[in-house]
């Protein structure tokens, strides 16, 4: 049976999704990881989907996101048992504490850009509404749905840098 | 605005940030052009990780807890006492102790200012410039640059004193400027802007450098920068207990106007968008909000937690 729908789509696009995730920091490993990326898509995939060739570029997008926080992970526990603090050094509710202390920090900077930028960097970016729905909702246009969400990650890549 | 540059106050890396945001949505991404941006410099992939991380972690965080939307807790300075980290290193957080936070020390000395609604206050910088706030303003300053602020929020007057070597950064949200010899006012808020009462002032230096001299205002909308003018006298023109409006809408001028009040004023939706012209006396609505009134044309309600301007029936 010849391939149909995502498969085919996956195949006629094979080149173009090695090219985007060699440049996207995979390198010679693209090759691999194109291969792996399809197995991930395959199983869980069962019906159709709008626009496949974003799709997929999308979960290859997504893969690499998922490589650099585990590379982060992995380098940040290294710095930490190279500092001489082991995991024995923290406890599971000091660890809980620390991670909602930061949420809230989070949640802080959010409220402090006002109401509509809060609530919009939410409906669009946690709850994944289309910018277009939140545009309609608070009766505002996209491009302000824009500016909002942009002024809401400066905030807090501002907060990260603040805190790191 | 321009596109390649990372803003200089905080390190904070707009561009990636942008990507970030446009690639994560269905209608917006263009992975051709993406791809072509990636392939432009191979530092492109670590700096579109880095920020796609930072916003990833900060949804997860915010998903996980929602409940914590509410209290706003402002710390007065960023300096803490306690181990935090970034919630990428959640996990390892209360590994790093106090040894991250020394570390962190010798680089910069950060500090912040900020003011409750109604306050001003002036913030002298060792460089003999100072910073004016307006109430419910926060300003960021590292005592390791005084040539470097971020207004985080609110409204504040700069009073800088010029040195072409070492020009004085301003950063507001979307906003970068440095001055060019210089008093210049910048606001933060439903609309970031940028008015100069003397000198000259250049925005977004690293990309459409607009050169904005006394009387000129530039705002942010959405991603156009737009130039208006103002009388230079009038900026700043708070500090006298002044502010002065040429067709901005009501919601602007009620934000703008809670700043110096104890409790703050709002718009009902349906003239939230009427222009309003004139001069405001801040005394003299400290001493009864009523005469926002016959000033705008709207009836002015006490409401649980502040006053109301609604359409006069």
């Amino acid at each position: 049976m010849p391939p149909t729908g995502l498969e085919a789509v996956f195949l006629a696009n094979r080149d173009k999704l090695v090219r985007f995730l060699t440049v996207r920091g995979a390198g010679d490993a693209a090759e691999d990881l194109v291969q792996d990326l399809w197995l991930k898509v395959a199983a869980r995939i069962d019906g159709p989907i709008g626009n496949p060739l974003a799709y997929l570029y999308r979960a290859a997008d997504m893969l690499m996101i998922d490589r650099y926080r585990a590379r982060r992970q992995e380098e940040l526990r290294e710095q930490d048992w190279a500092e001489g603090e082991g995991p024995e050094a923290s406890t599971g509710a000091e660890r809980a504490v620390a991670a909602r202390q930061t949420a809230e920090r989070v949640a802080a900077t959010l409220a402090d850009l006002g109401e509509r930028p809060a609530a919009v960097f939410r409906r669009v970016r946690v709850d994944g509404i289309p910018q277009r729905q939140v545009a309609a909702e608070w009766g505002v246009s996209i491009s302000t749905v824009e500016s909002d969400l942009r002024m809401a990650a400066h905030a807090l890549a501002a907060l990260k840098e603040r805190i790191e | 605005m321009s596109q390649d540059r990372i803003s200089p106050a905080h390190g904070v890396d707009t561009v990636a940030l942008d990507w970030a945001l446009r690639m994560a949505d269905p209608a917006n991404a263009d992975w051709d052009a993406f791809t072509d941006w990636l392939e432009a410099d191979s530092g492109h992939a670590e700096r579109y990780d880095r920020a796609a991380a930072t916003l990833l972690e900060a949804e997860e965080a915010l998903a996980a807890q929602p409940e914590a939307a509410s209290p706003i807790v402002i710390e007065p300075e960023p300096v803490r006492r306690y181990p935090l980290r970034w919630i990428g290193g959640a996990m390892a957080a209360a590994l790093i102790g106090a040894i991250g936070v020394t570390a962190w020390q010798d680089r910069a000395q950060p500090y912040a200012v900020e003011t409750a609604a109604g306050e001003t206050r002036r913030v002298p910088l060792s460089d003999g410039s100072s910073v004016t706030l307006a109430g419910l303003s926060r300003v960021e300053l590292d005592r390791a640059e005084p040539r470097r602020a971020v207004l985080a929020r609110g409204e504040a007057l700069f009073q800088v004193r010029h040195d072409a070597q070492h020009p004085f950064a301003v950063q507001a949200g979307p906003l970068a400027l440095i001055d060019l010899g210089t008093v210049f006012d910048v606001r933060m808020g439903r609309q970031t802007r940028v008015a100069v009462a003397e000198g000259a002032v250049m925005v977004d230096p690293k990309g459409a450098a607009l050169r904005l001299d006394a009387g000129q205002v530039v705002a942010v909308d959405g991603d156009r920068l737009v130039r208006s003018t103002v009388q230079p006298e009038e900026v700043g023109g708070w500090r006298e207990g002044r502010l002065a409006f040429d067709g901005a809408p009501l919601s602007l001028v009620a934000e703008d106007v809670s700043r110096f009040l104890s409790r703050p004023v709002t718009v009902a939706p349906a003239i939230a968008m009427r222009p309003f012209r004139g001069t405001i006396d801040l005394d003299a609505v400290r001493r009864d909000p009523a005469v926002l009134g016959q000033l705008m044309d709207v009836n002015v309600r006490r409401a649980a937690t502040g006053w109301m301007l609604e359409p006069r029936e």
